[in-house]
């Protein structure tokens, strides 16, 4: 049977063996979660887009999917903010800065940027979805002039789980962010919003047709953000979700990440919501 | 190219012939009813006149497990693996298993090409023989006749007195160089007819399974099934994989393995934290049935079932992957009736 044969040009680089990149800075942001500073070899560009994933890889204990949480106007080393949810991020809680891990990536299709530029961005994020949404956030706060209004909607389980917490108290007192936050289950002394992230929508002031949204949180939330959106008005042509499933290979080979027909490494995991209308694996 | 005739007298001969200069694989009795490719060392042992394999060519070219990449412990280090062409001469694959061979190239070789893939698939030739179906082939529906000599060098065509010989390639009539046949001018014989149809052309399952994300039909299944995942493991295009680390007794290397994984394995959607996003049985199967007649045939133009009835044949359960889409299309003949 005929079959392309090795020839010069043809790509067969090895997909699978991870580039050995360095962790340079360690910071705890809850007692669950941790943001990892990491150099890529020769200190070279990621080269990414806000939304899109990496395969870390620890030798002996595995490969995972991690979002990417710094934004590429951010030069040189990228951030990951990882929870500590399966056995390779439980090892990874324990490594310091020096240490190599392996980085396959950027993979994905990432936000599509250029839909959000010069319109009003709003940002809903639930929980761990404020990692990836961070880059897309810092991203637009780098390039501020390039886009509208920037409307962060952030939810949490409780405050003692808020993540950059700095980064938030900065946006809080930032004239060019409209930052929110709520809580499903404040502390005694929280004296913010209590309830979940739906909450915050409703009282928003949109200018819906400019306004273009990103969602990324729990599966559980997608559904519920997505009517409510649709309820205040916005066109489902202006709101896009990004999506996590089990993205085992990164390259579209190993079937684990499918919604219906879609592959989520290849397609998303950012996803235009009248394009997922007919995925009903998707919300 | 020419035909010519391979006398039943001679077929140990000819496999002697192929085996002396080349490594075979050909089917080989395993059980009262179940064969296997294996590698050929007695030629008698061969068995051209078989209902199915058990497992398909697929595992010479996506091994059942495979070592990625060796690494070091100690210096965080690792290398892949040399990996070796099969080089080998593939004797007796029916055609429904060589229309296989092709999506699989198509999962491995498109985008991104699959290094592991396409250096194992190198040097692969295959003489394909014809069959007569049996109670669970339906090749037919999707379009692989018994005598389908698509993705052959060579095929072999059942005869009452031999194999008709069709010499499709530059590769095939190399393999047969140095071993003289008589030519052969007469009509093949009629083939046998299949008794498993899925009762619709390809183009309109596409839609019918659209409209039957909601049947009843996976509900009810899913009572049945056990998600042992058997159906993944024999299916000839099912190439989903996981990977996981081995490290070895001494605690400084290890290796990065690749398994085959199965779609109806309810771990197969699970991510840390738990979250398992097709948890219920009945959705499997939808994905599983989906996958081949909707998924991958939007996708690439050609269903991915390529009727060998291997999932139907060695389900624990009884369930007939043709019982499920016949019952679909009926349903949706009904429906089309009731609306008209």
């Amino acid at each position: 049977m005929e079959l392309q044969i090795l020839k010069p040009g043809l790509e067969t680089r090895e997909l699978y063996l991870p580039e050995m990149a360095e962790i340079t800075a360690v910071r705890r942001l809850t007692e669950m979660e941790t943001l990892y500073t990491v150099k890529m070899p020769g200190g070279r560009e990621l080269g990414h887009q806000p939304g899109q994933f990496v395969e870390v890889s620890l030798f002996g204990v595995g490969e995972a999917p991690i979002s990417i949480s710094s934004s590429p106007t951010r030069h040189g080393e990228f951030e990951m903010g990882i929870r500590r949810v399966g056995m390779l991020t439980e090892v990874l809680a324990g490594y310091q800065p020096g240490r190599k891990i392996g980085i396959r990536g950027p993979f994905g299709n990432g936000i599509d940027v250029s839909k959000f530029r010069g319109k009003d961005v709003l940002i809903v994020a639930g929980g761990i979805g404020l990692v990836p949404m961070r880059s897309m956030i810092n991203y637009v706060l780098d390039r501020r002039d390039e886009f509208g209004r920037l409307i962060i909607c952030y939810g949490s389980r409780s405050d003692t789980e808020l993540l950059f917490t700095d980064e938030l108290a900065a946006w809080e007192k930032d004239p060019r962010v409209e930052y929110h936050v709520t809580v499903d289950r404040g502390s005694p002394d929280w004296r913010g919003r209590t309830g979940v992230i739906t909450t915050l929508l409703p009282g928003l002031q949109l200018d819906l047709p400019n306004t273009v949204c990103c969602v990324c949180g729990p599966p559980v939330m997608y559904r519920f953000v997505v009517l409510t959106l649709r309820g205040k008005g916005l066109p489902d042509d202006n709101i896009y979700l990004s999506l996590e499933r089990r993205m085992k290979c990164g390259v579209g080979k190993c079937g684990h990440c499918q919604i219906n027909g879609s592959y989520v490494c290849q397609d998303g995991p950012v996803y235009h919501l009248p394009d997922i209308a007919k995925l009903r694996e998707a919300l | 190219m020419a035909q010519s005739f391979l006398e039943q007298a001679r077929v140990l001969d000819f496999i002697v012939h192929l085996q002396t200069r080349h490594t075979v694989y050909a089917p080989h009795r395993r059980g009262q009813r179940s064969f296997a490719f294996e590698k050929t060392s007695d030629p008698a042992a061969v068995e051209l006149d078989y209902p199915r394999v058990l497992g398909s060519v697929k595992k010479y070219f996506l091994p059942p497990r495979e070592t990625l990449m060796d690494f070091d412990l100690k210096t965080d280090t690792a290398t892949a693996p040399q990996v070796e062409p099969v080089n080998a001469v593939f004797l007796g694959v029916h055609s429904y298993d060589l229309a296989a061979v092709k999506r699989l190239d198509h999962n491995f070789l498109t985008g991104k090409p699959e290094r592991n893939y396409l250096v194992r698939r190198q040097g692969a030739r295959f003489i394909g023989v014809s069959y007569v179906p049996d109670k669970f082939h339906f090749a037919g529906s999707v379009g692989i006749d018994p005598y389908d000599m698509t993705g052959s060098d060579v095929f072999l065509t059942r005869h009452p007195d031999g194999w008709i010989v069709d010499v499709l390639t530059g590769e095939g009539a190399a393999l047969l160089q140095g071993f003289a046949l008589p030519p052969h001018a007469l009509p093949k014989p009629k083939r046998e007819h299949f008794t498993q149809h899925i009762y619709v052309p390809q183009d309109s399952l596409g839609r019918i399974l659209e409209a039957s994300y909601d049947h009843p039909v996976w509900n009810e299944t899913a009572r049945s099934c056990l998600s042992c995942g058997t159906c993944n493991l024999v299916c000839p295009t099912c190439y989903c994989f996981n990977v996981e680390d081995q490290v070895a007794v001494t605690g400084d290397s290890g290796s990065r393995e690749r398994s085959w994984d199965g779609c109806m394995l309810r771990g197969f959607t699970e991510v840390a934290g738990g979250e398992v996003f097709r948890e219920k049985s009945a959705a499997r199967q939808r994905h599983r049935i989906y996958r081949k007649f909707k998924y991958l045939s939007d996708a690439t133009g050609q269903p991915w079932c390529v009727g060998c009835g291997r999932c139907t044949a060695a389900c624990t359960a009884g369930i007939s992957i043709v019982d499920i889409v016949n019952r679909l299309i009926r349903d949706a003949e009904r429906e089309e009736k009731i609306t008209a």
